[in-house]
């Protein structure tokens, strides 16, 4: 009996009859319609284009902000801070969880109200829980005098913008 | 004048057109009311029968049927709500000021809708640590405690994605603050943020998704999986009934049984 | 004269005690089945009738609250402001409390999901079927890995500064001590109480209480910046 089972599963493992067969082209044909169902259905959904504000901000004239000054813009989500080395553009965004932190003059820190991250005005971290210290952005003087950062690109920190 | 009701009732429950739709017929008999259970689409989930002990409060506390109560109160005003809400901003704020000012009972409908939905989370949770204490997660109900994990999930996903469509500050930032875990999930993080909001941050696409997955997705999925815990309520045998009850009369104790066949 | 019967018919419906039954005929007598007779009662109209009245009197309590109480809306959402502190509905605060410590991959990531991964493979995990209290048996090597992980893990919380979690977790290894100190045959009946616990049982307390824990000091602890307030002193 144990010799007939072991020649009964080497035929049918050596020769595909054909319900295997078919049942072998049905799943594969459904594994590739998944497969292209998934791709698809990433594409639909991630959108071609996005209505959001541009990256590129632009923040006036040089002058308007004093020396040793930590502005915040909220609607675009920067600091520009004016230092006797120079100016920079910082994110204002936490890099723990995306809340908006906030200048705090007296304490000359950066406070997250969310989760308590608190980072110097240059982006490093003090305390909390972020985990990167705030990213420097691209900022450049445009030709018509003004202030221009680009939110989407950052850049190594202490690259001071001198005019 | 009872008596003529009474009478009107029976015609109706014995004409042909009530029959046809309600097949168990009339009748107190067992029978009658084991196929009341039986012959129902929806109540054939349950078993026609029960152990007695499981109708007392402390062996359940009830907190499976709460929950029930809790989802079957949010489906309804929250189908009322759709009726004055449009998931667009900043329209969805304002809807949410007219629910509250200029709606009749929609502040009411609001409110009840807010606290169904806060109860619900707690019930799940109750519900699933009684279950643990009285041990009735073990086998063969260990694929209803699964089941039971994945609908605790699904709760907490509804509340998650109902908590933006106010689109106040309070929806804004927690919102904000969730999605953006989602960006630390290692490789794939940040492309999982953007399918689920549709963008960068939360905006108009953001509210939209969620406005899909809160009134769609979720509660199907949810009436879905609560059909098949019920079902397998009765196909794993039942409630579970504690052991350490008190022991019948006639059961032998196995330390006896195992001394005699020796 | 007795019965000279080679077979005793039992009947035992504890899974934890015999997994396995086995069914003995012998030759001269018929399988004998001895029903498990337990009083049961109609779904309809019991069962419905109970859970109908459930159903009203939570509709009613939560009816009350809607009349009561107003549904939280604030300003409308403003991208330019943070409001501090932000908070998470109630049943995430716990999570956020971990947040404040932990990298999110930590917080957000990886505590969530080994969660969800435990909580699913709770009742496949057969290794102790019997549900015998977790220091019974092999005490010296469970008491040896007990010390290990719970000082590990108390070392790790602390080194974080998550005293939050560490003092629950504290107080959940002191019972365990206490437990594995006592016996079943204990004088005082918590003794008796807490030695017959499996370890499952010890998870999920632990579990239960930080839950408890984190969540009531978020909701209630926590003001700007994440920072301790009183509830009282708002």
């Amino acid at each position: 009996m144990a010799d007939e089972k072991q020649h009964a599963s080497t035929t049918a493992k050596g020769e595909l009859n054909r319900r295997a067969f078919f049942a072998k082209i049905g799943l594969g044909s459904l594994g590739i319609a998944a497969v292209g169902t998934a791709g698809f259905a990433y594409q639909f959904l991630s959108p071609n284009v996005l209505y959001e504000p541009s990256p590129i901000v632009n923040l006036g004239k040089p002058e308007d902000f004093a020396v040793d000054s930590v502005t915040m813009d909220p609607n675009a989500g920067i600091y520009l801070v004016h230092t006797s080395e120079g100016y920079f553009a910082l994110s204002a965004v936490c890099t723990h969880l995306g809340c908006l932190t906030a200048w705090n003059q007296e304490l000359g820190m950066i406070k997250c109200p969310c989760h308590g991250s608190e980072f110097t005005r240059t982006g490093v971290k003090i305390e909390g829980p972020a985990p990167k210290p705030l990213p420097w952005l691209r900022t450049w003087v445009s030709d018509e005098g003004d202030l221009m950062v680009d939110r989407s690109t950052d850049i190594h920190p202490l690259q001071y913008l001198r005019i | 004048m009872p008596g003529k009701t009474d009478k009107i009732l029976e015609q109706v429950e014995q004409s042909r057109v009530w029959r046809s739709i309600f097949r168990s017929g009339r009748g107190t008999s067992t029978l009658h009311r084991a196929l009341a259970i039986q012959q129902n689409v929806f109540l054939h989930l349950f078993s026609t029968k029960v152990r007695k002990r499981m109708l007392s409060v402390s062996s359940t506390w009830y907190l499976g049927t709460l929950t029930l109560g809790t989802f079957m109160i949010l489906i309804i005003t929250g189908v009322l709500l759709m009726l004055y809400y449009h998931p667009s901003v900043p329209q969805a704020y304002a809807d949410m000021k007219d629910l509250q000012f200029v709606v009749s009972s929609g502040l009411f409908l609001r409110n009840l809708h807010r606290w169904s939905a806060q109860a619900m989370v707690f019930l799940v949770f109750a519900h699933m640590f009684k279950v643990f204490y009285r041990g009735a997660y073990r086998a063969p109900r260990e694929f209803n405690w699964v089941i039971g994990v994945v609908l605790l999930l699904i709760t907490l996903l509804l509340s998650y994605t109902g908590y933006l469509l106010p689109w106040d500050q309070l929806a804004y930032w927690a919102i904000t603050v969730g999605s953006n875990l989602s960006k630390a999930v290692p490789l794939v993080g940040s492309k999982i943020h953007f399918l689920m909001l549709g963008g960068n941050q939360v905006n108009a696409n953001a509210l939209l998704r969620f406005y899909v997955l809160h009134c769609l997705i979720l509660p199907l999925a949810a009436l879905l999986f609560i059909a098949v815990h019920f079902w397998r309520i009765r196909k794993d045998g039942g409630l579970y009934v504690h052991q350490s009850e008190p022991k019948r009369a006639g059961a032998v104790d196995e330390s006896t049984l195992v001394k005699e066949a020796k | 004269m007795s019965d000279p019967k080679d077979f005793v018919a039992g009947v035992d419906s504890d899974q934890r005690r015999s997994p396995q039954r086995v069914v003995f005929v012998t030759r001269r007598t018929s399988a004998q089945v001895k029903a498990n007779y337990e009083e049961q009662v109609q779904t309809y109209p019991e069962v419905l009738f109970r859970v109908v009245l459930a159903i009203e009197i939570l509709a009613i309590v939560l009816v009350g609250m809607a009349l009561l109480f107003n549904a939280p809306l604030e300003g409308i959402a403003d991208p330019t402001h943070t409001p501090n502190p932000a908070k998470a509905p109630w049943y995430f605060l716990g999570l956020q409390e971990l947040l404040h410590y932990f990298p999110p991959v930590v917080a957000g990531v990886l505590v969530p999901t080994m969660l969800i991964v435990s909580l699913v493979i709770i009742p496949y995990f057969n290794i102790n079927i019997e549900a015998a209290g977790l220091f019974l048996h092999h005490r010296r090597r469970r008491l040896q890995i007990f010390y290990v992980t719970a000082i590990g893990l108390l070392v790790f919380l602390v080194a974080f500064h998550v005293y939050v979690a560490a003092v629950p977790s504290l107080i959940v290894a002191i019972a365990m001590i206490v437990a594995a100190n006592s016996s079943p045959q204990s004088k005082s009946a918590s003794c008796r109480y807490l030695s017959k616990k499996p370890m499952a049982w010890w998870v999920m307390t632990w579990f239960l209480f930080e839950l408890i824990v984190l969540t009531a000091v978020g909701t209630f602890f926590r003001g700007p910046g994440w920072s301790w307030v009183l509830p009282w002193r708002s």
